[in-house]
């Protein structure tokens, strides 16, 4: 059963009185000689202030005014308490017992006169009359301490756990865990800890104004994942550099290498990060569509193309001239964005996180956090398009702005949406786009077969007004459209942006 | 007899809350049969296993309170009205807001209400209920309309988990803590609380969304047992709430109070809504259950205060295995009279730096005086705690030698159970004359039960139990005064006849109080009350599953008199049998109306 009387106690003195305290003294290198206990209590208590400003002792405060503690200047109650508890053995009258507990407040005055050795027989002359007596003369023998209201000095010891606490039970809690029993709560004049409380709490001053929160730190930006997201730029720039400088079957190895190491660079800097899902087990169902996209990037337009013309003819040969041309621009500049997507995202949530702390109702939260979402989405695409602007123009390509950024658009924010844990609608969503595309090609591929010709038309229409770039920029640009919407209404949710539970 | 025996963090799991007590419990009972269902609180939990369980432990059924179970259950437009409603009302009367009825007593700590004007006793707190004959307000009443409305929900819709983790959960709760009337700690609440709030509240809810409840799970049980307050007392509310099973709720450490201990950093708007809840479940709890049991004096004034019938609380002291300690207690005193013996963990608690001034002024009186002081220091603030007493051993009491050739020795000497020279508790006991207990904040003092079971004289601090523990068979002084129990050591230390007159008395009292018998003893009775008072009425179903007639006597369904309440004379006799006189009692199983039934 040794549990049991773990579980019923009523808690720990953050800050034991009694071992920094009356200990100190002895301890410290200037005091050779151990004084008596006594001594040691009275000297060390002016000499070291932050003993008196603890708090938690109740000796402590008093020994800053009286220079005395209240409970080692009165030795014959200490004495004759232990007689009386047991005075159905000893033979002693309960009734004095209880004299004597009625007398402790009133013997602090005694404080003032100081203390001998020899207290014992001074206590006891001067606790006979305070015993019977009113309180008038008690308040008389007591100029200095102002003890005709101990609860004050209660209060005053106790100032944070008044100050602190939303009903009395808490007042309560905190004093019993302080060691005050309901016979402590005797001697100032309740009936129990609980009726001692509930004066505490009402006389305590509570001014309103809690103090405003800190603002959580912001997660600090961490070298792991900012070399990781960096990683899938550089690789897949190796990769394409490798292509363009191999050829034949070589090529067709450095392609599919390169392929995967990106595949594989971009897995690991999902993993970590602001990128990361907020769930793990749900993180894998939009994997396929997302590699169908990017790929759908790299060889969609050429393969539509040709197929319109008739074709395709042969396979690609990873140059942007050949009969069925590769586009690796667009692709590039995707791996590359992965950095600033990160970053972006960590500098959102840090944001949201503090708005988060400083909103007063879910209202403001939602109106604060809408242009900053606003804003990322924006400065994603800023970037993006730098990035686009840069790989054209170092790969020499012509560069197609609508069609990559409504693709980027739509990634970032269906991971926008993972990492805050909705991870329903990006699925959707994706899914949706690429069966689009591959319904495009479809119809085109279909349309050859007898009597189907007419499938191909929206088609064929779309990519002789916007070019081979149509079909996959509506596919993307509704959806990203769709999924900002969505992420307008989600992600200025404060649920949306709540810290993760603790395990406990 | 078949128990439900309801625990949170406990007894299954090795290193849980009380599970010594629970498998004394299980054990000593064995004549019952036991269903085991268990909320675990961590994974730590979780991996270290459970103890092994005695054969009288049919099932164990756990859940984990700490996971974020995916449950893609999407309400329909009407459950999620419903979830509004209940929700709402719940919260709102967290927050203190009144409702439709009438206000009565709601107002959870507000700074508005002055203290002087409550009658002493009458719930200010945030208990908030009424004190007095287990009479429901209407605030307590309208929590537990909110508390099983969402039970019920959650068992049409196989679960709130997600409902309760949605946003609608968290506008709900800034509705009701905007709503007028409430409470100015729940004005206040920024977003980042209300948050942590929603969270702590889905935490809590989730015994609401468990499948314990059918008939093959805590429906076929006569007797739900809670091991402790708080969380472990919903699943056995929803069992009466769905079929009926009566309700113990034992608690060795007041629930309500552990919270506000553990929380004290939180936010104010945080921690007096969750004290709210804490404090309405508490109340619902003592009032549903058919008895309550404390631990000790102070965990039963603690119920009492959040609204606990006094007819309803009964005291069951811990029991403790007296067997360790009978050859110590039985035998004649042997030990050296001038030890003193401290038995504990070392922590700054304990207030051994008292005891050793005390024990410097014990031997200006005494010279000859020793000071053992036994035990392991509990983590790394007690062992600092440890280090830190030792140096002030040292410096008190320099290492003196007899002789120019004797070794030093220091008077005081620190001690672990365990070595050669102390192999059991008992011998550390045995040691010594006067067993001390200096500590300045304590619960059930384990040790100080030990020592009276060893026949020892104590002399104890005014703290905790400790008067309740020892009775009149000890000295007590107050906590904190070195003087006084120095005095106290002394006045025993020279008088061994008075020791062993105080040993005897505190032997015979911890044999009546404190063994694991009386423990076990206490339950079964309580068991067999309850169920007698109380008796589930079960259809009994045949092979096919269909009601089958006349399975039970009719004389189940007497309802047994043991005394006539009325004094007045019995004129039925004459006109036919005494229960026909009695309202037809139902033979299916009653569904009792979800508040004011009791």
């Amino acid at each position: 059963m040794n549990d049991l009387g773990e579980l019923d106690r009523p808690g720990t003195p953050t800050s034991p009185g009694a071992w920094d305290a009356r200990s100190a003294e002895p301890l410290s290198p200037a005091s050779a000689i151990p004084p008596a206990p006594e001594t040691a209590a009275g000297s060390e208590q002016s000499a070291n202030p932050a003993a008196a400003t603890g708090g938690e002792r109740p000796e402590n405060r008093e020994a800053a005014t009286g220079g005395e503690r209240p409970e080692n200047r009165d030795p014959a109650i200490s004495g004759e308490r232990p007689e009386n508890r047991e005075a159905a053995t000893d033979g002693e009258s309960p009734a004095e017992w209880e004299a004597v507990i009625g007398r402790q407040p009133s013997a602090k005055p005694e404080a003032v006169t100081g203390r001998e050795p020899s207290a014992k027989s001074e206590t006891v002359t001067g606790r006979e009359p305070s015993a019977r007596e009113t309180g008038t003369d008690r308040k008389a023998a007591a100029p200095r301490r102002g003890a005709a209201d101990p609860v004050k000095a209660l209060i005053h010891r106790h100032r944070d756990l008044c100050e602190h606490a939303v009903d009395p039970l808490e007042i309560a809690a905190g004093l019993e865990a302080h060691g005050i029993t309901d016979r402590t709560a005797a001697r100032f004049r309740h009936r129990d800890v609980f009726s001692l409380a509930e004066e505490m709490y009402a006389r305590a001053s509570r001014d309103g104004d809690t103090p405003p929160p800190t603002p959580p730190r912001a997660p600090r930006a961490r070298a792991d994942w900012a070399l990781l997201t960096l990683l899938p730029g550089a690789l897949c720039a190796a990769a394409v550099w490798a292509v363009r400088l191999t050829d034949g079957r070589t090529r067709l190895f450095a392609a599919a290498a390169g392929a995967l190491t990106v595949a594989l660079a971009l897995h690991a800097a999902l993993r970590r990060g602001p990128l990361s899902a907020a769930d793990r087990t749900t993180s894998g169902r939009t994997t396929t569509w997302t590699a169908w996209l990017i790929g759908y990037s790299l060889l969609g337009d050429g393969l539509l193309l040709s197929a319109v013309a008739g074709g395709p003819d042969a396979l690609p040969t990873g140059t942007a001239d050949g009969p069925w041309p590769v586009t690796t621009a667009p692709v590039l500049a995707l791996a590359l964005a992965c950095a600033p997507a990160a970053w972006i995202t960590h500098l959102f949530k840090g944001r949201a996180r503090r708005r988060l702390a400083a909103s007063r109702g879910l209202d403001d939260f939602a109106a604060a956090v809408r242009p900053l979402l606003l804003g990322a989405f924006a400065l994603f695409l800023a970037a993006l398009a730098a990035l686009l602007v840069l790989c054209a123009v170092a790969l020499d390509e012509p560069a197609a702005y609508a069609e990559v950024l409504t693709l980027g658009a739509l990634l970032f924010l269906a991971r926008l949406l993972t990492t805050h844990g909705f991870t329903y609608a990006p699925a959707v969503v994706l899914t949706a786009t690429a069966t689009v595309q591959a319904a495009a090609l479809a119809a085109v591929f279909t349309s050859r077969l007898p009597g189907c010709g007419f499938l191909a038309t929206p088609v064929e229409t779309l990519v002789t007004t916007l070019g081979a770039g149509g079909v996959p920029t509506l596919a993307c640009g509704a959806a990203a459209l769709a999924l900002l919407i969505h992420a307008t209404r989600k992600l200025t949710r404060a649920s949306a942006h709540a810290p993760p539970e603790p395990a406990r | 007899m078949r128990i439900g025996l309801l625990t949170e963090g406990g007894y299954p799991y090795v290193g849980g809350d009380a599970r010594l007590w629970c498998d004394r419990l299980v054990r000593g009972l064995a004549q019952h049969e036991f269903d085991v269902y268990a909320l675990s609180r961590s994974q730590d939990q979780e991996d270290e296993g459970w103890v092994p369980l005695p054969p009288n432990v049919r099932r164990v059924r756990t859940a984990s309170l700490w996971t974020a179970e995916d449950d893609d259950v999407a309400l329909g437009r009407r459950a999620r009205r419903r979830f509004t409603e209940c929700f709402g009302e719940l919260t709102a009367v967290l927050c203190g807001a009144p409702g439709g009825s009438s206000r009565l007593g709601g107002s959870t700590g507000s700074g508005e209400v002055p203290a002087a004007g409550r009658a002493p006793g009458s719930g200010g707190a945030s208990g908030g209920v009424s004190v007095s004959g287990g009479t429901s307000t209407p605030e307590a009443d309208r929590f537990a309309n909110a508390l099983y409305g969402l039970a019920e929900l959650a068992r049409d819709e196989d679960g709130l988990a997600g409902a309760l983790r949605s946003e609608a959960a968290v506008c709900t709760l800034e509705r009701a803590c905007r709503a007028p009337g409430a409470h100015r700690a729940a004005r206040e609440a920024r977003v980042p609380d209300l948050l942590a709030v929603a969270g702590y509240l889905e935490r809590a809810l989730r015994p609401l969304s468990l499948d314990w409840y059918e008939d093959n799970g805590l429906g076929a049980v006569d007797l739900c047992h809670a091991a402790s307050g708080g969380t472990a007392v919903l699943p056995g509310l929803l069992a009466r709430h769905f079929t009926g099973v009566p309700l113990l709720v034992t608690e060795y450490g007041v629930r309500l109070r552990t919270h506000y201990l553990t929380a004290p950093d939180a936010p104010p708007a945080v921690r007096s809504l969750l004290a709210a809840f804490h404090g309405r479940l508490a109340a619902e709890a003592y009032a549903r259950a058919e008895i309550v049991t404390a631990g000790n004096t102070h965990a039963r004034r603690w119920q009492e205060r959040c609204g606990a019938d006094r007819g309803k609380l009964r005291t069951v002291h811990p029991g403790m295995d007296a067997r360790p300690f009978a050859e110590v207690g039985e035998s004649p005193d042997c030990a050296d009279p001038d030890t003193l013996v401290w038995v504990g963990r070392v922590e700054p608690a304990k207030d051994l730096v008292s005891l050793l001034h005390a024990f410097a002024e014990v031997r200006k009186r005494q010279p000859r005086t020793r000071l053992r002081i036994v035990g392991a220091p509990a983590g790394t603030e007690g062992a600092a705690y440890l280090g830190h007493c030792r140096t002030l051993a040292a410096q008190l009491f320099p290492d003196e030698a007899e002789g120019p050739h004797a070794a030093g020795d220091n008077p005081v000497s620190f001690e672990e159970i365990g070595g050669p020279e102390l192999p059991a508790a008992a011998d550390a006991y045995a040691s010594g004359a006067v067993t001390v207990l200096s500590s300045v904040v304590e619960g059930f003092p384990i040790s100080l039960v030990e020592a009276m079971l060893c026949g020892r004289a104590t002399v104890s601090t005014d703290v905790g139990a400790v008067t309740e523990v020892i009775g009149g068979t000890g000295l007590v002084v107050p906590p904190r005064n070195p003087r006084a129990l120095a005095e106290a050591c002394v006045a025993l230390l020279r008088d061994p006849e008075r020791r062993a007159r105080l040993g005897a008395a505190a032997r015979a009292r911890a044999l009546e109080l404190f063994t694991v018998e009386q423990n076990i003893e206490a339950f079964h009775g309580i068991y067999l009350e309850i169920v007698s008072r109380a008796p589930i009425r079960r259809v009994v179903l045949d092979e096919a599953g269909a009601p089958l007639p006349f399975a039970v006597p009719a004389e189940a369904h007497l309802q047994v008199r043991w005394a006539d309440p009325s004094p007045s004379p019995r004129l039925v006799a004459r006109g036919g049998p005494g229960w026909a006189t009695e309202p037809p009692v139902r033979a299916t199983t009653p569904v009792p109306a979800p508040e004011g039934a009791r």
